[in-house]
This record gives C-alpha cells, sequence and structure tokens, in this order.
C-alpha cells in the first residue's frame, strides 16, 4: 500500500462520483488532477440535476402545502411568483455548493483543470482548456467519470425553445400555461409537479401501463393519485407520435390504445413546452478512447469489473458511465471503491442495496429487493406493510397515504428490501438501506426504539405488522 | 356410521405421513379432538376430529401416507358435522366424558361464540364449533375501517370468481378519504361471486363476496389457534396482487408480462428493477453480512459465499471470518504436519489379500518407511505441477567429452547430473524463489542465501538423497568429484544424516534407465525438483532441415504455492537454454 500511495491519477468528469473519487485519492497521498469543463465540481448532479430540482421541488411543497392550509383554517391569498428570484435562489444554492467543492478541491491540493480530456493512449490524456491552452498530461491511473446526458428522441427534436430537456427545464425560463412532459420517470415526475405548482397546466404522457416503470405498483399509487389531482391529464399507455412547432406553441399528437376513447385521452393537443424525459445515456463516447483498452458494451456503458477496472489495466471507470442506476450515490460509492482498488486495497463494488428516491409529493423510496424483482426471480418472500393512516406523525401532517414496507426472508426473517411512498421517504429510506446492509431481521428492525411521534416509526411498526403485533394497526399474523 | 376424511390442511397440502395415531377402536371420539400426527412438508400438524362417536374402524396406519379426503377412520352411534346432510341426520353425541357439542347447530346459522364446556376444553370446543359451519356460501362484507369511515372507493380488487382466499389476506384496496388502506379478508375459502366492482363506492357492511365451502370465521376471541393453518405465502399474496394489478390495467396477463419475454426495450427511463445488480458485478444473492465484514472478507482472502454464518438468521460476523479462515489454515497447517501414521497410514481397511493366494509380509522400517512418510507428507501439503520442456545438448555433449578425462584424473565423472548441478546453480541464482521455503506457520516464505543441492540416488536401501553444499562456489570439475564421492557412499551405506541434510533444490536423473519424462515428487520443504530423463537423438528442424540432435527431456515439478507455473515455465525455459549455451553460465550464473 504504501508504494501506492505516490500515483499520479487523474480524473475525467467532477461529477459525484468524480469529485469522490479525486478527494479519497488525495487523502490517501496521491497526486490528483481533476479534469471538468464547469467552474467548479459538481457535474450533472449539482449544476443541472439533483440539487437544483430539489430547490425547486422545496418550493414547489410549500406552494402546495399553503393550498392546503385552508382544511387547517388557515388561509393564504394566492402566492404571486417573482421567477427571476426565484432563478437567483437556485442558481445562489449551486453556487454555494459547487464553490464549496473548488474549496474542499484546494485545500486538498487537488489540481482542477478546467477543460476537456482526450485519450492519447491509456496512460496520456491531452487537455484542451476552457481558456484555450492545451497540455499533454501522463498519469499511472486515469478514472473516467464523465457522466451522462439526457436522451434524445429523434421524432421529437424540434429546433425551439419551446420544446426542453430536463436542462432547460431547469432554467425555468418562464411559467409556460401548459407543459407536456414526455415520460413518467422520476425525472418527468419531479420536474412536472414543480412546474404543476408554479401554476402550469401539466399533462404527462408515458409508453407504459404505469407511472415510474420499475417500481412496485403499490408505492406508484399515493403518488400517482396525488398527480391526478395535480396534473391536467396522465396518459398511461401513450406515447407521442410527432411534435409540431406551431409557432404559439408545440402540437403533440398521441398513439396508444386509449387515445381517443375519452375526451381526457385526446389525439392530439397544443402544448406552451414540452420537457422530453426519457432517460438519460451514458457519455463514453470520449475522444481517443479508442486508443486505450477500454471496452464500450451495450448501449454505451463502459465495461468495468468489481474493482470498477476497465478492460485496459490503467483505466477504471465509474459512475452514470459504467451502468444503471444512474445515480449520484451509486457514482460516489463506486468513486471510492475504484479509488480504494487502485491504491491496492482489496475492495470490490458489492452493495446489498442502493437506495432509490423519488423527489415528488409524496416521495417514493426503496432499496434492496423489490416485489417485482422477487415476483421475477421467482423467490418466496412476505410483505409486511404498514399503512401511514396508522401514524399519528402521518396525521399530523394530514398525510396519511403514505405506505412503508418490508419485504423479508421467510426462513431467517432477514429484511431482503425495504419500500416507502409517502412524504419525507426519502430521508426514511436511509434506515432501510442500513438494515439490508446489516443483514438486520424483522426482530432486529421491531425491537430497536423508534422516536415518537415520527414517521420513521413505520419502519419500526411494519416489522411488527409482521410477527401480526403491532401497536397501531390491528393485522393478525398471516399463515 | 359415519366416516371421518382427512380435512383440507393448507393451501397447497394434499397429503402427508402419518406420525401418530391418538385413537384406537373402540375409543370415543369427540369433535375437535385431536385424532393424529400430520407429518406435511410444511410442519407436523394434529388433525382435530370433525365427528363424534365410538371409533369402529381404523383404515389407516402409522407410517401410511395419507391424502385429503381419504377415509381415515369410521364411527358408530357418530355425529358427522361434516356437510349439511350429515348434520341433519345428527343425533345427540353419545360421548361420556366430552362436553355437548355444537354439532346439533341448524344449518345456515353462525354457531354461539360460548357453548356450555368447561375452561378446559373450550379449545376443543372452539375448533368444533368452526369445523361445524355447514358448507352453505358464506359472505365477507366490509368490516369497519376506522373511526368516522363509513365507506371508500374501491381501487383495486385483489380476488376473483374462484380464488382462494385465506384470513388476513389482502383483497382490495380502498380508498377513503384519508388514505388507501389494504382490506384483509376475515374468510377462508374459495371466493363464488364478487359483489363489487372496481371504482365502486363501497359502504361498510356491504357484501364484497361470497365464499364457496368457507367458514366465517367468527369473533377473534373463537379463532382457532391449534386448528391446521392455511399458509399464504408472499409469493401467493404477491401474485395476487400481480394479477389484479393487470387486472386493474386492463390487461392480460400475457400482455402485462408476455412468457419468457422482458418487458419490450423501451427509450423511457425506468428505475433499474435489480438495484444492487449493477456493471461488473455478479448474480448472487446479498449475504448477510455487515459491509466492513465483507471487506474483511476479501481482505483475508475469504469468499464470504462460503462462510457459515453463526448470527441469527445466518448473519455472518468478523469473527465468523476469522474462524473460517483459521479452519482453512489449520486444515493446510494439519495436512502439512499431521503425523504420517494418521496422513500415511490411515487408510481404509485393506482386504485380505491371502484370500486370492500367496502373499508374503516384509517389515516396512528403515528407509523405505522414512521415504513414504516423507513423499506422502510432502505429496499431502504441496500442490504440485509438473513443468516439462527439452534441452538440446548436442554441444555440451562435446564439451562434456573433451572434459570428462579431467574429471577421471580429478576422480570424478563427468555426467550430466554434475553438469546439471552447475547449470541448477546458476538459476537458483537468478530465480531466487525456487530456492526458498515456506514457513506457513508465521506465514513467511523463507529465501536461503545458499544453494545446496540434493541429488536423488538409487541405493538398494532404497531412494536417498546427498546434499552437496555451495554448488554456486563450485566448478564442474569439483562437482563432478564430489558428486562421485557422495553417490559412492551412499550406496555404501557409509553417507551420514547430515550429509542428506540442508538441500534447497533437488536433482533425479532417471535418465541411466530410460523414460521420456515423469512427475517427480518435491524434496519437501524445498520448493522445487528438477527430473532428468534419459537424452535420445531427435531429428530437430534446424534452419530449414531435420538437423540430429541430442534431446535431454526436462520435468521441473514445483510447489504451485510459491510459484506461478509462468516463473516455472521461465526457470526451466532458462535451464534449457544454459544446457544449450554454456556459455549463459558464465554470464548470468
Amino acid at each position: 500500500m504504501s508504494e501506492t500511495t505516490n500515483l499520479n491519477i487523474a480524473v475525467v468528469g467532477g461529477g459525484p462520483g468524480g469529485y469522490a473519487a479525486a478527494f479519497l485519492a488525495a487523502d490517501l497521498g496521491m497526486t490528483v488532477t481533476l479534469i471538468d469543463p464547469e467552474v467548479n465540481p459538481g457535474g450533472v448532479c449539482l449544476y443541472r440535476g439533483c440539487i437544483p430540482s430539489k430547490a425547486l421541488l422545496h418550493v414547489a411543497k410549500l406552494v402546495e402545502e399553503s393550498h392546503q392550509a385552508k382544511d387547517w383554517g388557515i388561509e393564504f391569498a394566492a402566492p404571486k411568483i417573482n421567477l427571476a428570484r426565484l432563478r437567483s435562489w437556485k442558481e445562489g444554492v449551486v453556487k454555494k455548493l459547487t464553490g464549496g467543492l473548488g474549496i474542499l478541491s484546494k485545500q486538498r491540493k487537488v489540481r482542477y483543470v478546467q477543460g476537456r480530456a482526450e485519450f492519447e493512449n491509456s496512460t496520456t490524456l491531452r487537455v484542451t482548456k476552457t481558456d484555450g491552452a492545451e497540455e499533454v498530461l501522463s498519469f499511472d491511473r486515469i478514472i473516467i467519470a464523465t457522466g451522462s446526458r439526457p436522451a434524445i428522441v429523434p421524432s421529437l427534436k424540434l429546433d425551439t425553445p419551446r420544446m426542453m430537456d430536463s436542462t432547460g427545464a431547469l432554467n425555468l425560463e418562464d411559467i409556460p400555461g401548459s407543459l407536456l412532459v414526455v415520460g413518467g420517470g422520476y425525472i418527468g415526475l419531479e420536474l412536472g409537479s414543480v412546474y404543476a405548482a408554479l401554476g402550469t397546466r401539466v399533462t404527462v404522457v408515458e409508453m407504459l401501463s404505469g407511472l415510474l416503470p420499475g417500481a412496485d405498483r403499490d408505492l406508484v399509487l399515493p403518488l400517482h393519485k396525488r398527480l391526478e389531482k395535480m396534473f391536467e391529464g396522465i396518459l398511461l399507455n401513450t406515447t407521442v407520435a410527432a411534435v409540431q412547432d406551431e409557432g404559439t406553441g408545440i402540437r403533440a399528437t398521441f398513439e396508444g390504445a386509449d387515445v381517443g376513447v375519452s375526451e381526457a385521452k385526446p389525439h392530439e393537443k397544443v402544448f406552451d413546452r414540452v420537457l422530453v424525459s426519457v432517460g438519460r445515456k451514458p457519455n463514453s463516447e470520449i475522444a481517443g478512447l479508442e486508443k486505450t483498452q477500454v471496452q464500450v458494451g451495450q448501449r454505451g456503458f463502459i465495461q468495468v469489473n468489481k474493482q470498477l477496472q476497465t478492460d485496459d489495466l490503467a483505466v477504471y471507470a465509474i459512475g452514470d458511465v459504467v451502468g444503471e442506476p444512474m445515480l449520484a450515490h451509486k457514482a460516489m460509492h463506486e468513486g471510492r471503491t475504484a479509488v480504494e482498488a487502485i491504491a491496492g486495497h482489496k475492495v470490490a463494488f458489492e452493495p446489498n442495496a442502493i437506495p432509490a428516491v423519488v423527489f415528488t409529493d409524496p416521495e417514493v423510496a426503496w432499496c434492496g429487493l423489490t416485489e417485482t424483482q422477487a415476483q421475477n426471480e421467482n423467490r418466496e418472500i412476505k410483505v409486511a406493510k404498514f399503512p401511514w393512516a396508522a401514524s399519528g406523525r402521518a396525521i399530523t401532517l394530514d398525510r396519511p397515504e403514505g405506505m412503508t414496507k418490508l419485504l423479508i426472508d421467510p426462513q431467517t426473517e432477514r429484511v431482503l428490501g425495504v419500500g416507502i411512498v409517502g412524504v419525507g421517504a426519502g430521508e426514511l429510506i436511509a434506515e432501510g438501506v442500513l438494515a439490508v446492509e446489516m443483514a438486520a431481521l424483522a426482530r432486529d428492525v421491531a425491537m430497536t426504539i423508534h422516536p415518537h411521534p415520527t414517521l420513521s416509526e413505520t419502519v419500526m411498526e411494519s416489522a411488527e405488522v409482521f410477527f401480526g403485533t403491532s401497536t397501531d394497526i390491528y393485522r393478525p399474523k398471516r399463515g | 356410521m359415519i366416516e371421518f376424511k382427512l380435512p383440507e390442511l393448507g393451501e397447497n397440502i394434499e397429503q402427508g405421513d402419518l406420525v401418530r395415531l391418538m385413537i384406537a377402536p373402540g375409543s370415543t371420539v369427540s369433535a375437535g379432538q385431536s385424532v393424529m400426527e400430520l407429518e406435511t412438508d410444511k410442519a407436523v400438524l394434529e388433525v382435530p376430529s370433525s365427528v363424534s362417536g365410538t371409533v369402529q374402524q381404523i383404515h389407516v396406519k402409522e407410517g401410511d401416507k395419507i391424502k385429503v379426503g381419504q377415509v381415515i377412520f369410521t364411527v358408530e352411534n357418530g355425529a358427522g358435522v361434516r356437510s349439511a346432510p350429515e348434520i341433519a341426520a345428527t343425533v345427540a353425541p353419545t360421548e361420556p366424558v366430552g362436553p355437548p357439542v355444537a354439532a346439533s347447530q341448524p344449518a345456515g346459522s353462525p354457531a354461539p361464540s360460548s357453548a356450555p364446556s368447561t375452561p378446559a376444553s373450550a379449545p376443543a370446543v372452539e375448533r368444533a364449533e368452526r369445523r361445524a359451519q355447514p358448507q352453505v356460501a358464506s359472505e365477507f362484507k366490509l368490516p369497519e375501517l376506522g373511526e368516522n369511515i363509513s365507506q371508500g372507493d374501491l381501487v383495486r380488487l385483489m380476488i376473483a370468481p374462484g380464488t382462494k382466499v385465506s384470513e388476513g389476506q389482502p383483497v382490495m384496496e380502498l380508498e377513503t378519504d384519508k388514505a388507501v388502506v389494504e382490506v384483509p379478508s376475515s374468510v377462508s375459502g374459495v371466493v363464488k361471486e364478487v359483489k363489487v366492482k372496481e371504482g365502486e363506492k363501497i359502504k361498510v357492511g356491504q357484501v364484497i363476496f361470497t365464499l364457496e365451502g368457507g367458514a366465517p370465521v367468527q369473533a377473534e376471541t373463537t379463532r382457532a389457534r391449534n386448528a391446521p393453518v392455511e399458509h399464504v405465502s408472499g409469493q401467493h399474496g404477491a401474485r395476487l396482487a400481480f394479477q389484479a394489478a393487470i387486472r386493474a390495467e386492463g390487461k392480460t396477463e400475457e400482455q402485462a408480462l408476455p412468457p419468457d419475454q422482458p418487458r419490450p426495450a423501451s427509450p423511457v427511463f425506468s428505475m433499474p428493477l435489480q438495484l444492487g445488480k449493477v456493471a461488473g458485478t455478479e448474480h448472487r444473492q446479498a449475504i448477510p453480512a455487515a459491509p466492513h465484514v465483507r471487506r474483511f472478507a476479501r481482505e483475508v482472502g475469504v469468499d464470504i459465499y462460503e462462510v457459515k454464518g453463526t448470527g441469527p438468521g445466518g448473519r455472518i460476523s468478523e469473527d465468523d471470518i476469522k474462524a473460517y479462515a483459521k479452519a482453512l489454515l489449520s486444515a493446510a497447517a494439519t495436512a502439512a504436519q499431521a503425523p504420517p501414521r494418521a496422513g500415511y497410514f490411515a487408510q481404509p481397511q485393506l482386504p485380505d489379500f491371502a484370500k486370492w493366494g500367496k502373499v508374503e509380509r516384509v517389515s516396512m522400517r528403515g528407509v523405505r518407511r522414512k521415504t513414504a512418510e516423507h513423499l506422502a507428507e510432502a505429496w499431502n501439503t504441496i500442490p504440485h505441477v509438473t513443468q516439462h520442456d527439452r534441452a538440446d545438448i548436442t554441444e555440451l555433449e562435446q564439451l562434456r567429452a573433451r572434459f570428462a578425462p579431467k574429471a577421471e584424473e580429478a576422480g570424478g565423472k563427468m555426467t550430466v547430473t554434475a553438469i546439471a548441478l552447475k547449470v541448477c546453480a546458476a538459476a537458483l541464482k537468478v530465480f531466487p524463489q525456487f530456492n526458498a521455503s515456506i514457513d506457513i506457520e508465521k506465514e513467511e516464505i523463507v529465501y536461503k542465501q545458499y544453494i545446496n543441492i540434493g541429488v536423488a540416488a538409487d541405493t538398494d536401501r532404497g531412494l536417498l538423497v546427498p546434499v552437496i553444499r555451495d554448488v554456486d562456489k563450485k566448478n564442474i570439475v569439483e562437482l563432478a568429484v564430489e558428486l562421485s564421492q557422495l553417490s559412492k557412499k551412499a550406496r555404501d551405506k557409509k553417507i551420514t544424516p547430515e550429509e542428506m541434510q540442508g538441500g534447497t533444490f533437488t536433482i533425479t536423473n532417471l535418465g541411466g534407465i530410460g523414460g521420456v519424462g515423469f512427475t517427480p515428487i518435491v524434496n519437501h520443504p524445498e520448493v522445487a525438483i528438477l527430473g532428468l530423463s534419459r537424452s535420445r537423438m531427435e531429428p530437430e528442424w534446424i534452419n530449414g532441415k531435420f538437423e540430429p540432435r541430442l534431446i535431454l527431456p526436462l520435468s521441473l515439478s514445483y510447489d504451485h504455492r510459491l510459484i506461478d507455473g509462468a516463473d516455472a515455465a521461465r526457470f526451466l525455459r532458462w535451464i534449457a537454454e544454459a544446457f544449450e549455451q554454456p556459455f549463459l553460465l558464465s554470464v548470468q550464473g
């Protein structure tokens, strides 16, 4: 290990995976160069993804709650939205965080190069800096952390600012009267919620039969119910066949079995703006990559082993560019694992659970095994559910539609997966991840004292449901 | 006369092994009384009788496999309570001890929750009551859902006519103005008719579905606790939910999930189904161990999937990993240090050889036994691999012939073995790991700074290996002389144990006898041994034509724990080349 600490490494891409890798490498004594086109580290997550969208979702929730407050005897006037102020607040959040990362880089003596890198060979990069200068640098190891970008559907390409991807939607140029969201995945639903809260009439189109494909249906249902009220329309089993720029709006033509059966499911409609959020594509088209042994597999993901090493022994790759799930926290863990592997530690990326969170209102979150997956694998599990209607905290929040469930191995009674829908599910799921990673038994969770009155109690109580002894709900043990 | 047949025991349980019979002809049974123990593949169950009376004939015996519906016994003067016609024919039970059972309840009316009975026999009565329900379709009504909730919208129905439901199984999802709730059934049986539709508003008390052959469950106090339990697996529940979900989406199951075909690849992002199974990770199920334990296993080189966890639910602790690693090491050490008696002599019992002919038994003491012990130990300890190569010694042979008189003068014999000694000494300098030993206990490799080479000698006492010291510091003539002297001593039984110790490498030459190659056994604790076979003239393709060349076959066995195959190949190639170009010796040796 000691002989590896003076390694000279480069990290290409300054997103969460990239800067986590760079910082750990510096902490382990390596000489680190971090290369990214932005002024500071942060990547899509901080500049155009997780962080700005969460800032806006916070605002959206406030607006929604101000409406709901009527039921509690507090009435607010309709909100006046100062878009410029909102935008600058959001940008302030981004600046604060990315600036902080810049300072952390300096403190760790990570050399941050603002520019784009191109491979000369496995260990040499030609960096074209943003100021136009060029530099050829050699390293012992290179970590590719180039991330992903919004996927584009060719038939939905129109050269007009009315046509947006997630980046455009986060710019918040105006509050359109109507918005079509193409794709009922988490990005579309999060951004659709923001615009709906700001007053836009939002329609979501999803080609599959439900929102958030892949998530367990019982977790999606409460969200679906609420979005039905928030959105103008949710068109399932529907695709957008064509879009046409009509100057004053975009005319979208729909296709699908249900199209035209009712007024709510029209054949076509004009929208002020269209957000295409049909997924993300890995940024594996890196200049000069063919001069290395790195292999790019199907769907454009760079192939790596459990140490995140590519087929080129000097090159590692992490994050969105190596595969699903394309999540910042997965990338960060991979980045750290790659650096430890480079340092000669015996490590592997082998989590038992990677949490997935959809930051809508209510939030949907899960980790470990899902019911859908158990079904596909023909795995016998027991599911213990605790409806939030029985949670005191949820009632005080006037949000009883949530649900917490544990997926339990019937033989060992070990917690294999956790699913939560409800306000704050994204925070609550962390306990689930810990339970799965620590191989906790349902009994461990049930016997852990949770603070009252909190939503976290629902995790404990769902474990109690498994034993048929939940305090706040009567549900005798099955079989 | 009434028959008692094996009742339904639970889902997917069609039969069981009769473990114990608790009745005999002439015993009196009452409804609810346990009459036998049955072992199904889920559990051992006590099966209660549903009839009362005096046992007349028993149709089964212990150890039998019994199917649901099979006749177990018949009773005289019995009171059958299994079906309405039987009930109609029922007379009051004649059973002397037990309390009167609720068998004579009029068909269709719910049994009272407290029949007159002594406390001790109350459970039996409960069971009896439960069993006593006649097989008429019963109903499931929407129960109380909570305070001030009088109705709800039916969001999702999880059952259909023909679905088997069991108590506690969720049958529908109802949206009230507070939340979506799952409504569990309070009855068990097969759904006959569903009286509601998805999207309908349903009031508390409204009939949801009717049941065939079901028994409505009474107030919780009468829930039978030791009656056979119906098992609903999570899988089954999930399946029902899935079916209901796709029905709700107006699809058939095939549409929703085409057989053997994943959902169509769409450009739409979907949260990956298999989180945790990402690029580069293997398809192994999540191991029950905390992250730091998994890493610890990796660090000490233990495959955690081989470790059995001692914690609850099979959880693997750091101590489990340590214990496993220790067991591995001590197993290896035991193999290495096991007294040969155990290792070599502990064999399955020998047959009586004399059975097939005359035999002679001779003591195996002395060299033969030592050899046996030593080789068995080496074989048990060392993972052996043998690498073969060939050396062209045409040139060398000419040199050997030229210098042979010099050696003769000095009192030695210039043999291939003598030259091999010099070659090997040079090679061992270049490849020090072949001149090493493994110290398992200290987990260290011992590199020796001296080169002492043993040469296997074939004597009439057996195999002896005299060791020539500091081979690297002697020239070939000196080596030839020393080798001749030691070999003679060995054959003359004059060699001392000291002269056979301290070797770092061994050469064994069977070329004098013949053969084209063999796999020598490493002379433990050394890590490699070179075997020489008979050299012979062979056609070699040189510069476009075959030339007769003298070829010496080389066989190198080595300890694969310490030496990698590639290194062995390189080492042996080096030796072969040294034989071919003796100049190498002076350059590198």
